[in-house]
């Protein structure tokens, strides 16, 4: 992942930060409890792409 | 619009995309001739929709100081994307460093309508040939002016409401259907970006003819851009045989010197994103000046 462009992606519903989990390649936002995928070093920033967070996954 | 076919015609229309698409070409070529007389110098670059990357060597060769970031609904335009233009590998790179620089590309997958980037975070957004495709445009202008920098550019094209005209004609009175997508006027276009909170908005339209042997050749032209999916108010189910003699029947009426034409009517704009002092929701932002006053210094400022 680009670190400069780490620092302006957002999430594509609510436009709040996103964390970066290197070793799952997911970029999650807390607030919407959504990971969204990086695939081929490409994010996926769709929600229709995006995993759900269980309740009980501590993000 | 539906989101998701327009993102499956694109996804399957990747592979074949840059050989049918010279007219996309041709647009970014005109598209990137009118930013000749902008006084910019953008340090971040957002190619909005950019496809398998026709704006990419348009927009290092104007700006090669610029980092570029191409967005796309479909991941395999994107890698398409990358396999043309993206950063060397192996000995290519080391081939690289002894070539000028080329402007770094960052590629990310996302919609228009939900842009993944913060505000006032990009200083230019291209858009060639995108818009058209999108349902919501007051709301996608509003998410683009939101990551303008105020100041920066938003310079894009699209389709006009005389585009595919001849199409349009030939299936008018075979059925009820609609066939073939409604196109927004330039002039409220033009409205929509100031509602958005642009400045200065300019606009300019042209028609480009494209001729073709047949019918067919035609529609799997328009089919490999990914567009043939997306026509609004397609009758389910495939084109009977007599209907597709009626279409092709009307359509023949309009052949001139051997070949059939089809119509684009393209619209070029550009407008300025001005000063943010109101949210996209409109709610106003007042700013608090508070004076710093500076304590236990006397004169001498």
């Amino acid at each position: 992942m680009d670190a400069k462009l780490l620092e302006i992606l957002v999430c594509p519903l609510c436009k709040g930060p996103l964390t970066y989990k290197k070793e799952a390649q997911e970029l999650i936002c807390k607030a919407d409890r959504l990971a969204y995928p990086i695939r081929d070093g490409i994010p996926v920033m769709l929600e229709e792409e995006a995993r759900r967070l269980p309740a009980e996954e501590e993000v | 619009m539906d989101k998701r076919a327009i993102r499956a015609a694109f996804e399957r229309a990747a592979p074949h995309y840059e050989q049918a698409a010279q007219l996309q070409q041709e647009v970014a070529r005109r598209l990137d001739e009118r930013l000749e007389v902008m006084k910019i110098a953008p340090a971040l670059i957002l190619d909005a929709g950019c496809g398998t990357g026709f704006g990419v060597p348009l927009l290092r060769a104007r700006y090669p100081e610029a980092r570029l970031i191409g967005l796309d609904l479909a991941l395999a335009m994107l890698k398409q994307t990358r396999a043309r233009h993206g950063q060397a590998r192996g000995w290519r790179a080391w081939l690289s460093r002894l070539t000028p620089h080329a402007s770094p590309l960052t590629l990310v997958c996302g919609d228009i309508e939900r842009l993944p980037l913060a505000r006032d975070s990009v200083d230019l957004v291209w858009s060639n040939l995108t818009l058209q495709w999108v349902g919501d445009l007051p709301a996608t202008l509003r998410e683009v002016h939101r990551v303008i920098r105020p100041g920066g550019l938003f310079a894009f094209s699209t389709f006009g409401p005389d585009t595919l005209k001849e199409l349009r004609q030939a299936f008018a009175g075979i059925d009820g259907y609609a066939h073939v997508n409604r196109f927004i006027d330039m002039h409220d276009i033009g409205d929509m970006l100031v509602y958005a909170g642009f400045a200065h908005p300019v606009m300019e339209m042209e028609m480009i003819t494209l001729t073709y042997a047949d019918l067919r050749t035609m529609l799997r032209e328009l089919k490999a851009i990914g567009a043939d999916t997306v026509l609004e108010g397609r009758r389910p189910g495939l084109m009977g045989r007599q209907m597709w003699q009626r279409l092709s029947d009307n359509y023949e009426r309009l052949r001139r010197d051997g070949r059939l034409p089809a119509t684009f009517e393209v619209i070029y704009g550009h407008a300025w994103a001005g000063r943010k002092d109101k949210l996209e929701d409109g709610r106003q932002v007042i700013e608090l000046k508070i004076q710093h006053r500076r304590s236990g210094q006397r004169g001498g400022g």
